[in-house]
């Protein structure tokens, strides 16, 4: 298509203010990271730091907690991540290559735990919880976020395994593979990417999680990176914008490289689930 | 489908598997707790400030050098999320062993039955320290459900270099409401206004400072308490209102910020005057540019000193395991020396005599601590500590209602009918 | 596509070997079920049960059924209904500025400017942050005293003082609104950059050679092709948006004076500050069976005139 020279100039002023409003506020996240807390406490705020210095990030390190939640928040994030792979692929393969009734089942409650809004999920789960003794531990967050995040693992994954070519299963069956060797060998080579890109989406969405964290684990030593942070601003009188700034940009760090890798990744992901869904 | 034996099976199955999972995270210990035995508190601090932090966990580090087999863990919560938290620690059964609050928070925990009634346990020599008058604020039926540590009042700070150069007294036993108008209308000029007010949350600092003009809000306790707004009740939202829309000596916008917003304002000159609970003096001293030369004007009064006295508590919960010796470490904490440190950090009262002296006499009144120590004479309880449903009708109703009337939106006649239908609602 | 593809595929299916296939499948799905049985369905199902009983905060305290009692209550709660118009507001305001606002960004990333690769990038930012890390960057930028907007907006004199946006009543819900939008664009804008890639080439090059003019291009050919992609995308953006926390619990945690309390925040307040479980519970029986009336009601619309 040929474009004049006067809506090719419009089309760029456009793209720019866009990049501006989605760019813009992680520049001055970065740039706050990196002020005194005198620039701060001065009424005219500049765009760049005066005076750059890491203290803020030292500091925000020291801060009681901190270091602790990030731990705490990659191993919920990690270990709910490895968990929905495991339980979610052999679900995904099933549902891409079986026409069984728990199908229509599965896209069911897909649909519906995307609908129901999580305060009715979380009173009861956090009754079921506690005879369990899971409320305030670690193992019971891990849970939830498994169940939690798979529908949209799920969304992605059959995607991938429906556009793995069917054929070359029903090769390895006539060369009498079994189904489970046939899996192992020839599909899951297949799947990497798919699973990569899948369990990129997982960690990010364990990662960034708020409510359910909030509700269920009361124990400070537990608490995730979210939690901690939505404390250090919330709490009257006391917010200091340097160290909360720069943990900020220290909790965004991991969404922000996965999404670097991923975001090439991320159409032609959404797309298959949401074709083959 | 599947049938439903099945699913029995597999959820009973699943029931199992987890029960097995969780019981290994089960930390704390079983069994009845002798006196011999080892045990750990946990206590949840809400200490924010660094020189309260670390005032407090010193107390903690001493406890534990002293008794062996009493350990006491810090752990550190927040006043922010408090109430939402114990909800939840209450009702998932993991409520730490000793418990940091604060009085007008805590009489619906009482009332649900989550509070252990510490009359039996506290120490004599710990009941004898504090007034009776204080006792009273975290106390129902003869049953004690707190011990009360720290009050705040809300003080006036002052920029002494901008009240020297107005011309302004700081000086006497009390500073008149009428005069802290005059002042302000006095102070401010050219794009400055004389007062800075971080209303944000206004309900607390409108109900406390009431008590100047004997605001009573209710009547009654418990879930009967009938709301009672009249004029001595909306006599400081009236003069705040005045002072930001008629005289216009209170920056409005100061009045939708929090208590720290307003400090860079104060430090920068925008604001001569700031009012705030005493523990911002802290903030000042830690944030504050050099030569940077501050005060403390002496207590507000209507028709006279008086403050709600809404002390900060110790409490234990009822489902504790180890409750007498979660009130030995209270006891311990009451000490008037460490009373006084911890009160020294965030700048406000102790409840005890004795640590107020401490305090008077470690830091020879400076600072503002002359008239900090002062506005304590004058504090009582309020009625609306005995309230159930506060918390809500503060949240869903005084607050947002208080704001609208702080930004203007509403008359002081609609304030005070918000006010008290709003209360049949929330206490339906 | 997936409406249509769901319903007629099972006929096509082979009807032999089907009972075996059945019991191999259920063997796959097992180590998920139960999990999610325990955790998803029967707490959905507790919990739609839980707004019919009077569960409360409390020790050893009983719950009763109480029929549609909690309901009876909630008609009278002018404070819950005040939330549910924010809670409208916000979700029709955010959809539908988003979609706009996303749909213009594909389509400029859809064209061959330069450095679009980067831009496509850059526009994915907001979607990798933690809500919670937005609603604190917001705030930073949003402050009366040290933020940027105010200062850019004293500059260009459109204000003679700082705005607290997000304190001040006539400004908090907009401005929130306004961090909804920014923080579901790039999802929105990657799903339908995705559908406008997928449209057939031809179609435009026909229209051309007719002599359609851009506008009617778009007007006759995109539209319509990306139908079942903008009603998806808006479908779930709606959902989300209705049932949104995180965001705007730190941003502002529903003030100043309850504007910003969207229905969730104030079923949450329900429950976990104020300890009416049953109460909360029924709050949230209200808000499933409005979010299924109104996306029956959108979904019919768009695609029986799809049909």
């Amino acid at each position: 298509m040929r474009t004049r020279p006067a809506a090719r100039a419009a089309q760029y002023v456009a793209v720019i203010c866009y990049l501006i409003f989605l760019g813009f506020p992680l520049l001055w996240l970065i740039s706050s990271s990196l002020k005194s807390p005198q620039e701060f406490a001065s009424i005219t705020p500049s765009i760049l730091p005066k005076h750059p210095n890491l203290s803020n990030f030292t500091d925000a390190l020291e801060e009681q907690g901190l270091v602790r939640s990030m731990w705490n928040s990659l191993q919920i994030s990690v270990a709910s991540t490895v968990l929905v792979l495991v339980v979610s692929l052999p679900v995904a393969y099933a549902l891409a290559r079986f026409r069984s009734r728990l199908r229509p089942l599965t896209n069911g409650w897909i649909l519906v735990s995307q609908v129901f809004p999580v305060i009715l999920i979380v009173i009861p789960l956090f009754m079921i919880l506690r005879p369990l003794h899971l409320t305030n531990t670690i193992p019971g967050v891990v849970i939830v976020y498994m169940v939690w995040s798979m529908p949209f693992a799920l969304w992605m994954l059959q995607g991938y395994v429906a556009a793995v070519p069917r054929e070359l299963e029903e090769a390895a069956s006539v060369d009498g593979a079994s189904r489970l060797r046939t899996i192992v060998s020839i599909v899951m080579p297949l799947l990497r990417p798919g699973l990569i890109a899948t369990a990129m989406f997982t960690f990010i969405s364990a990662w960034n999680e708020f409510f359910f964290a909030l509700v269920l684990l009361q124990d400070p030593e537990l608490k995730t990176l979210p939690l901690v942070l939505a404390r250090f601003v919330g709490a009257e009188g006391q917010v200091q914008f340097g160290p909360l700034a720069a943990a900020s940009v220290l909790a965004t760090v991991p969404s922000l490289v996965f999404f670097a890798f991923l975001q090439r990744r991320l159409t032609s992901g959404l797309l298959s689930g949401a074709v083959k869904g | 489908m599947l049938r439903k034996p099945i699913i029995a099976l597999l959820a009973a199955s699943a029931l199992v598997t987890l029960a097995a999972c969780g019981s290994g995270d089960d930390k704390s210990g079983s069994g009845d707790s002798g006196s011999t035995e080892k045990v750990t508190l946990k206590f949840q601090s809400l200490a924010f400030q660094k020189t309260t932090v670390a005032a407090t966990k010193k107390i903690v580090a001493d406890w534990n050098a002293a008794n062996p087999n009493i350990q006491v863990e810090y752990v550190q919560g927040s006043w922010d999320s408090v109430h939402d938290q114990l909800v939840t620690q209450f009702q998932g059964g993991t409520a730490p062993d000793v418990i940091q609050d604060e009085s007008a928070d805590i009489t619906g925990f009482a009332n649900q039955g989550y509070l252990a009634d510490l009359s039996q346990y506290l120490s004599q020599e710990t009941k004898d320290a504090v007034s009776p008058g204080v006792w009273e604020t975290v106390s129902k039926d003869g049953k004690v459900f707190a011990a009360p540590t720290l009050l705040q009042s809300y003080v006036v700070f002052g920029n002494t270099a901008l009240l020297k150069q107005a011309g302004v007294a700081t000086t006497g036993d009390s500073l008149s409401w009428d005069d802290l108008q005059a002042n302000a209308k006095k102070l401010t000029a050219g794009g400055k206004y004389g007062l800075g007010w971080g209303l944000k949350s206004p309900t607390a600092t409108v109900l406390n400072l009431g008590m100047n003009f004997d605001g009573a809000f209710f009547e009654g306790t418990g879930r009967d308490a009938k709301a009672k707004i009249g004029d001595a009740e909306l006599e400081v939202p009236k003069r705040i209102h005045s002072m930001a829309y008629t005289d216009k000596s209170i920056d409005p916008t100061s009045l939708t910020q929090s208590g720290s917003d307003v400090l860079p304002g104060f430090f920068g000159g925008k604001y001569a005057m700031i009012v705030g609970g005493n523990y911002a003096a802290q903030q000042i001293v830690e944030q504050a540019p050099k030569g940077f030369q501050w005060e403390v004007l002496p207590p507000l009064k209507g028709t006279s000193e008086k403050q709600a006295a809404n002390p900060q508590t110790l409490s234990v919960p009822a489902e504790g395991k180890h409750i007498k010796q979660a009130a030995q470490f209270i006891d311990y904490f009451m000490k008037a020396d460490n009373l006084a440190a911890v009160g020294q950090g965030d700048w406000l009262i102790p409840t005890t005599k004795a640590a107020r002296d401490v305090i008077a006499k470690e830091t020879g009144g400076k600072n503002g601590w002359t008239q900090t120590l002062a506005s304590g004479e004058e504090l009582t309880k309020a009625p609306f500590q005995s309230v159930e449903n506060y918390p809500k009708w503060k949240d869903q109703i005084a607050t947002p209602a208080l704001q609208e009337f702080l930004a203007n939106k509403i008359d002081l006649a609609a304030l005070g009918k918000k006010l008290n239908d709003g209360w049949g609602q929330v206490n339906s | 596509m997936s409406a249509a593809t769901r319903t007629v595929a099972p006929k096509q299916a082979p009807k032999r070997g089907r009972p075996k296939q059945n019991r191999e499948a259920i063997f796959l799905f097992l180590p998920a079920l139960l999990p999610v049985l325990l955790l998803s369905v029967y707490p959905l199902i507790r919990g739609i049960a839980l707004g019919f009983t009077d569960a409360r905060a409390g020790l050893n305290v009983d719950t009763n059924f109480i029929g549609f009692g909690n309901f009876g209550k909630l008609l009278h709660n002018d404070l819950f209904w005040s939330s549910f118009k924010i809670g409208l507001i916000w979700t029709l305001a955010v959809t539908i500025l988003q979609f706009v606002a996303a749909l213009g960004l594909a389509l400029l990333l859809n064209t061959n400017l330069r450095f679009r690769g980067v831009a496509r990038t850059l526009a994915l930012i907001p979607w990798a942050m933690p809500p919670v890390v937005v609603a604190i960057m917001w705030r930073l930028l949003l402050h009366p005293t040290n933020g940027p907007v105010n200062e850019i907006l004293q500059n260009l004199h459109l204000t003679d003082h700082p705005i607290n946006f997000l304190g001040d009543f006539s400004t908090a819900l907009p401005a929130v609104i306004v961090v909804g939008i920014w923080v579901g664009m790039p999802m929105t804008t990657v799903t339908l950059l995705a559908g406008l890639q997928s449209i057939d080439r031809s179609l435009y090059e026909a229209a051309a050679v007719d002599g359609a003019s851009a506008w009617s291009q778009f007007w006759n050919i995109t539209l319509p092709q990306l139908k079942t992609v903008i009603v998806a995308i808006t479908s779930l953006d709606m959902i989300w948006n209705f049932n949104s926390f995180g965001l705007v619990y730190v941003l502002t945690a529903g003030g100043p004076g309850g504007k910003t309390m969207l229905p969730m925040l104030f079923a949450y307040n329900e429950a976990f500050r104020y300890g009416n479980f049953g109460m909360a519970a029924a709050m949230g029986d209200v808000m499933v069976v409005i979010i299924i009336v109104f996306l029956g009601f959108y979904l019919r619309n768009r695609l029986r005139s799809e049909a």
